[in-house]
C-alpha cells in the first residue's frame, strides 16, 4: 500500500516537473476533471453498505457519463470482546454501475448501482464470503451555481454550487447472521432499509486548477429485522490540477482529505454496544481523459480514526473507474 | 427568484420523503413469557480467560489458571418501573465452568417485559443449604461431578479457582488452589451482586436477550481485597481469607453488553 502511494506521489511530482502544456489550446469541454471530483470518498466506512449511504456522489461539474468503477476495501475486526480476541480481516469488493445525466438545464441525476463480493478471514482459518446486489442509490442535484459552457477559456475562477437529495433502496440483503458475535455489524450486502441522502457540492476552478467540497448526512431508517443503522455524515475537500497533452489528452492528478461520522446503530429502538464512531482519511488518485474516455484510480488511508468503539479498523480502500462521458 | 422557487420545491419533497422514515420503537408490545440467556464470558483485567495461559496481576504474581468454577443462584430481573422478577428458587441455583464450556445460564419462563437491571447471587445461600441434603435436588450431584462440594457437612464450594503461579519468592511454579464457600452454617460467604444492564433486555414469547456478562478472574486475588499467593497458596477454610476472597468474587461481574433478538444469534 505504501508503495502505491509513493509510487502515485512520484508519478504526480514527475508530471509536474514535466509542465507538460500548461493550457490547451484549443480545450474540449469534455476532457476536463470529468468525474475527477466523483473520487471524492468512493464509500464510507463499513463496505458501501451496512454503514453504507453515501456513494461518491461528488460535484461532476457539468459532465455526464456512465462508468464502471471497482471498489476495493479492507478493515480488520475483533471477534470478541477481549483485548486479546482475535483479529479479522475483511475485504469488501464492490464493482458499481454508475451514472450521470442530466434533466433540464439545472437538474441532474445520479444513480449507482452495485454489485457487493465481500469476504472474511476468522481466527480459525474458515472463511465467509456474501455477494449479490448492494444497495442501490438515486440522488437528483439542482445546480445553483453552474459554470460556464466555455469555462475553460475563461479568465476568471469558475464556480460550482449544487444541492441535493436521493434515496437508497433495500436492494441489498441485509442478514441477521452476519451480527454474529462483536464483529464488524456492516459485514452486509445492505442496510436493509430505506436510506435518505442530503448532499451538498461546491467545486471552483481556476485556469486549470480546481478544488471541490462536498458534504452530505444518510437519514437510515430501521429495517424489517428491527435494526437501523445509524445516520452518517461525510465530508471531503480536495485539490486537482489538469494538464492537457495535446487536444485530446487529459491527465489531473488530485490529493484530498476527507471525514466520516457515524451514530450509534440501534435494534429494537435500543442503541447497539460498539457501533458508531469517526474516521479521517488522505487520499490521492488520478485521471487520464482521452477523448471522451475516462480511467481514473484512487486511494484513501486512514489518518486517524475511532470506529465502533476501536473493534473495527479501516485500513485502506482502493479505486479503479472507466467511464464514458456522454 | 425562479431557481430559489425551485428550489425550496425540491426541499420540500425531501422532507416529505424523510419525514416518512418511521423510528418508533417496536416491543412495546411485549407479551408472554420468554428465555433469558446470560452468558458469564470469562477474563483476565480485560483479556481472554484461557485456561493454560498465563497472566502476571498488580502484586507481581504470576498465575496460571487451569480451573474457573462457581455456582451463581437466585437471579432476579428489574424492569425500569422498578418491578422485581424474582426466579424460582427451586431451580435458581446453575455452576459454571471454563473447563466444561458450561458458561451460560438459562432462565425460561420470565414474563415479558424491559428488564434494565440483574441481581445475583455467588453461591448457595444458608436458606437454601439449611433445607437439608434432600432439599437440593440435583445441586447436590451436580455439585459433587464439578468439584464443587468439599462433604455435606462442610457445604459447596462456591469458587474453585485452581492452577499454578510464580512470584518474585516462588520461582518454581506452585500450585493454588482457592476453594470458597460458606463453612456449613458457621460462616455465611454468599454474596450477591446486582447489575446494570446499560440498555433494555426485551423478553416476550419471540424475543429471547442474551446478556453478556464478562467475570473477571484477575479481581478473585487481585480485587479491593489483596491476597498473596505467596503468603498462602491453598486457601480453603480461612475465616479471614474467604470472606475477602468471596467480596472480590461477587464483585468481579460486569455487563458488556446485551443483545435482543430471538436469542439464536449472538
Amino acid at each position: 500500500m505504501k508503495t502505491l502511494i509513493i509510487s502515485v506521489s512520484l508519478f504526480m511530482t514527475g508530471i509536474y516537473m514535466l509542465k507538460a502544456n500548461e493550457m490547451p489550446t484549443k480545450p474540449s469541454c469534455q476532457t476536463t476533471s470529468a468525474t475527477l471530483m466523483l473520487f471524492d470518498d468512493f464509500c464510507d466506512v463499513c463496505g458501501c453498505s451496512g454503514n453504507g449511504g453515501s456513494m461518491g456522489f461528488g460535484t461532476g461539474l457539468n459532465n455526464n457519463f456512465i462508468g464502471l468503477r471497482y471498489i476495493s476495501q479492507r478493515y480488520r475486526s475483533r471477534d470478541g470482546i477481549f483485548a486479546n480476541s482475535p483479529w479479522i480481516d475483511e475485504n469488501f469488493n464492490t464493482v458499481q454501475l454508475w451514472t450521470q445525466l442530466p434533466i433540464g438545464k439545472r437538474f441532474m441525476v445520479n444513480a449507482v448501482l452495485p454489485y457487493q463480493f465481500h469476504s472474511r478471514d476468522f481466527a480459525d482459518n474458515s472463511e465467509q464470503h456474501i455477494n449479490g446486489l448492494g444497495d442501490a442509490t438515486v440522488l437528483g442535484f439542482y445546480q445553483i451555481l453552474k459554470q460556464t459552457p466555455d469555462s475553460i477559456k475563461s479568465i476568471k475562477p469558475q464556480h460550482t454550487l449544487q444541492l441535493g437529495g436521493g434515496v437508497k433502496m433495500p436492494t441489498g440483503r441485509f442478514d441477521e447472521e452476519n451480527l454474529e458475535g462483536s464483529v464488524n455489524p456492516s459485514f452486509q450486502l445492505g442496510t436493509g432499509s430505506w436510506d435518505y441522502l442530503l448532499a451538498v457540492n461546491y467545486g471552483a476552478n481556476h485556469r486549470n486548477w480546481g478544488m471541490s467540497l462536498m458534504a452530505n448526512y444518510t437519514l437510515k431508517s430501521k429495517n424489517d429485522k428491527e435494526y437501523r443503522f445509524g445516520n452518517q455524515f461525510n465530508y471531503a475537500i480536495s485539490t486537482y490540477k489538469t494538464y492537457y497533452f495535446g487536444n485530446d489528452f487529459a491527465l489531473t492528478p488530485q490529493i484530498g482529505l476527507g471525514g466520516e461520522y457515524f451514530k450509534k446503530n440501534e435494534e429494537y429502538g435500543l442503541k447497539v454496544h460498539d457501533t458508531g464512531g469517526n474516521a479521517f482519511f488522505g487520499k490521492a488518485g488520478v485521471e487520464v481523459n482521452y477523448r471522451s474516455l475516462a480511467l481514473g484510480v484512487s486511494t484513501m488511508l486512514p489518518i486517524s480514526q475511532d470506529l465502533n468503539g476501536g473493534k473495527v479498523e479501516a485500513k485502506s480502500r482502493i479505486s479503479v473507474y472507466m467511464n464514458i462521458n456522454i | 427568484m425562479k431557481p430559489l422557487y425551485k428550489l425550496s420545491i425540491f426541499l420540500f419533497l425531501f422532507v416529505i420523503v424523510t419525514s416518512c422514515s418511521d423510528d418508533d420503537s417496536s416491543g412495546d408490545d411485549l407479551t408472554g413469557t420468554g428465555m433469558v440467556k446470560i452468558e458469564f464470558d470469562n477474563s483476565v483485567a480485560g483479556d481472554d480467560l484461557i485456561l493454560g495461559s498465563s497472566y502476571t496481576n498488580s502484586q507481581n504474581e504470576t498465575l496460571t489458571i487451569d480451573r474457573l468454577n462457581y455456582i451463581v443462584s437466585n437471579f432476579r430481573l428489574t424492569d425500569a418501573d422498578g418491578n422485581v422478577y424474582t426466579y424460582p428458587k427451586d431451580q435458581g441455583y446453575f455452576i459454571t465452568s471454563e473447563e466444561t464450556g458450561n458458561t451460560e445460564v438459562v432462565l425460561v419462563d420470565v414474563p415479558a417485559g424491559r428488564y434494565t437491571s440483574l441481581t445475583f447471587g455467588i453461591g448457595v445461600d444458608q436458606e437454601k443449604y439449611l433445607l437439608g441434603a434432600e432439599g437440593q435436588g440435583d445441586l447436590l450431584t451436580e455439585a459433587e461431578s464439578t468439584n464443587m462440594m468439599w462433604s455435606w457437612q462442610a457445604g459447596y464450594k462456591f469458587l474453585n479457582f485452581e492452577g499454578t503461579f510464580t512470584s518474585a519468592t516462588v520461582t518454581d511454579a506452585t500450585d493454588f488452589k482457592i476453594h470458597m464457600g460458606s463453612h456449613g452454617s458457621s460462616l455465611d460467604n454468599y454474596k450477591e451482586t446486582t447489575l446494570s444492564l446499560g440498555t433494555e433486555a426485551l423478553v416476550s414469547d419471540d424475543m429471547t436477550p442474551i446478556v453478556h456478562l464478562v467475570a473477571n478472574a484477575g479481581n478473585i486475588l487481585d480485587g479491593n481485597n489483596k491476597i498473596l499467593l505467596t503468603e498462602q497458596a491453598v486457601i480453603m477454610v480461612s475465616e479471614e481469607k474467604s470472606p475477602k476472597i468471596a467480596t472480590n468474587t461477587s464483585n468481579m461481574f460486569t455487563v458488556d453488553h446485551v443483545h435482543n433478538g430471538d436469542g439464536s444469534s449472538h
